[in-house]
């Protein structure tokens, strides 16, 4: 199983992908920092494996 | 090396300590459960730190730990959010951990030994894994591992009938990055996780060498309220407990106390150690504190008695009656209904609440 995550470019916190898509557009979670993360930051094929198989990453 | 410390799970056996927060932030001789974990990390020269967080009490454990620079470590948040297995956390911190072997820690386990030990065997060796294990009682109940005389893990088996050793999985592991091509392929399992086992079988069948650790000193898991009293009782008995604060004279007193240096132990009151009292916390004239009882800060006891306990804070605790293996969450309350008509017990009492009268 795939695992997709989205390093934050400003701090280095890691969101996995089913973070991202539940939220869309969200503040990064790392302290203190002020960068907005996007489901579309991932990479396309990521976007679209992660969409295909979406029940996989629910719980 | 770097540490992965997991702090996801829903902490659903803790309830209902755990309906306001997360199992790894309950306090263990008056210190979250997550700490000891960070100290033994530390302890072990490993300062770069991954927290994964799940999808519940993330702020708390954020504002708790902060950047790591009070316990001297570097922590990078990884959310993982859904619970989706030990091996699908490993592989979100993939980015953090790069080509660096890391130790992948239980955030709600705590152990007397730390994990230097295995750190050092692992590093001592050319292996991809290695894993911590402990002789247990009842090994069909356990995921158990089959070592061979040189101490490397040749199989694991998941709560076998006919078990090869009494060599328990208990939750600690180092692993070489290989781990995360084994992840790679991994399926989840019949309860919709990636296991991490699944993913050491793997590495197991091509031929890398996995080496085992047996953990001698006690070993809690803490996800359930005995758990807790009995890692409560464990690390008293354990650790070093220096009375910081007042003891006033004709308070009796017995044994080894921790008292923080704003905490009182009044005239009348009777406290029997090993206990911990915290901060700002007041012990009145009528009290009994039994050995194996931790109290959290910005409490008040009068009348009670209590033993083998965790009170783990801001709580009152008045009523003239005998308290004891108990767990009382944060801002809980027991007065007294003495004075009350009609007679009887008054309880508001949450969601999952166990109580025996």
């Amino acid at each position: 199983m795939r695992i997709i995550t989205h390093l934050c470019p400003a701090c280095g916190t890691v969101v996995a992908a089913n973070e991202l898509e539940n939220n869309r557009v969200m503040k990064c979670p790392g302290l203190g920092c002020q960068e907005v993360l996007r489901f579309e930051d991932l990479p396309e094929d990521a976007r679209e494996h992660f969409l295909k198989n979406r029940n996989r990453y629910q719980t | 090396m770097k540490g992965v410390l997991l702090s996801g799970g829903t902490g659903s056996r803790l309830r209902p300590i755990t309906h306001t927060g997360p199992k790894q932030l309950v306090p263990v001789a008056n210190k979250p459960v997550l700490e000891y974990a960070i100290e033994d990390l530390k302890e072990a020269d490993i300062t770069e730190i991954g927290v994964i967080l799940g999808n519940k009490g993330r702020e708390e454990i954020q504002e708790l730990l902060g950047d790591g620079s009070k316990y001297g470590v570097d922590i990078t948040y990884i959310v993982q959010g859904n619970p989706l297995g030990l091996a699908h956390a490993a592989g979100c911190a993939r980015d953090f951990v790069g080509d660096d072997d890391f130790v992948m820690y239980l955030g709600d386990n705590i152990l007397k030994s730390g994990v230097t030990d295995l750190v050092e065997n692992f590093e001592a060796g050319d292996y991809r894994a290695g894993i911590a294990l402990q002789e247990v009682d009842n090994p069909q109940a356990f995921g158990i591992a089959d070592v061979d005389e040189e101490g490397n893990v040749t199989e694991l088996i998941e709560k076998p009938d006919e078990p090869p050793t009494n060599l328990a999985l208990i939750g600690m592991y180092v692993f070489s990055p290989a781990v995360f091509n084994a992840i790679d392929d991994l399926e989840p399992s019949w309860r919709g996780e990636l296991e991490i086992t699944d993913a050491i079988q793997d590495l197991l069948e091509d031929d890398y060498e996995i080496d085992s650790h047996v953990v001698t000193g006690w070993w809690k898991d803490t996800g359930k309220p005995v758990d807790i009293l009995e890692a409560n009782r464990l690390v008293l008995e354990d650790k070093d407990l220096n009375t910081a604060g007042v003891v006033e004279d004709g308070a009796e007193t017995d044994g080894r106390i921790e008292l923080a240096d704003s905490a009182v132990i009044e005239e009348g009151a009777v406290v029997r150690g090993p206990v911990s009292i915290a901060a700002n916390t007041t012990i009145k004239s009528g009290t009994y504190v039994g050995p194996y009882t931790s109290i959290g800060a910005n409490s008040t006891l009068e009348d009670i008695h209590i033993e083998n306990s965790v009170v783990i804070g801001d709580s009152e605790i008045t009523a003239n009656g005998r308290i004891a293996d108990s767990l009382l969450g944060r801002n809980a309350n027991v007065e007294s209904a003495d004075d009350l008509l009609p007679e009887g017990r008054r309880l508001v009492v949450g969601e999952n609440s166990q109580l025996k009268l």
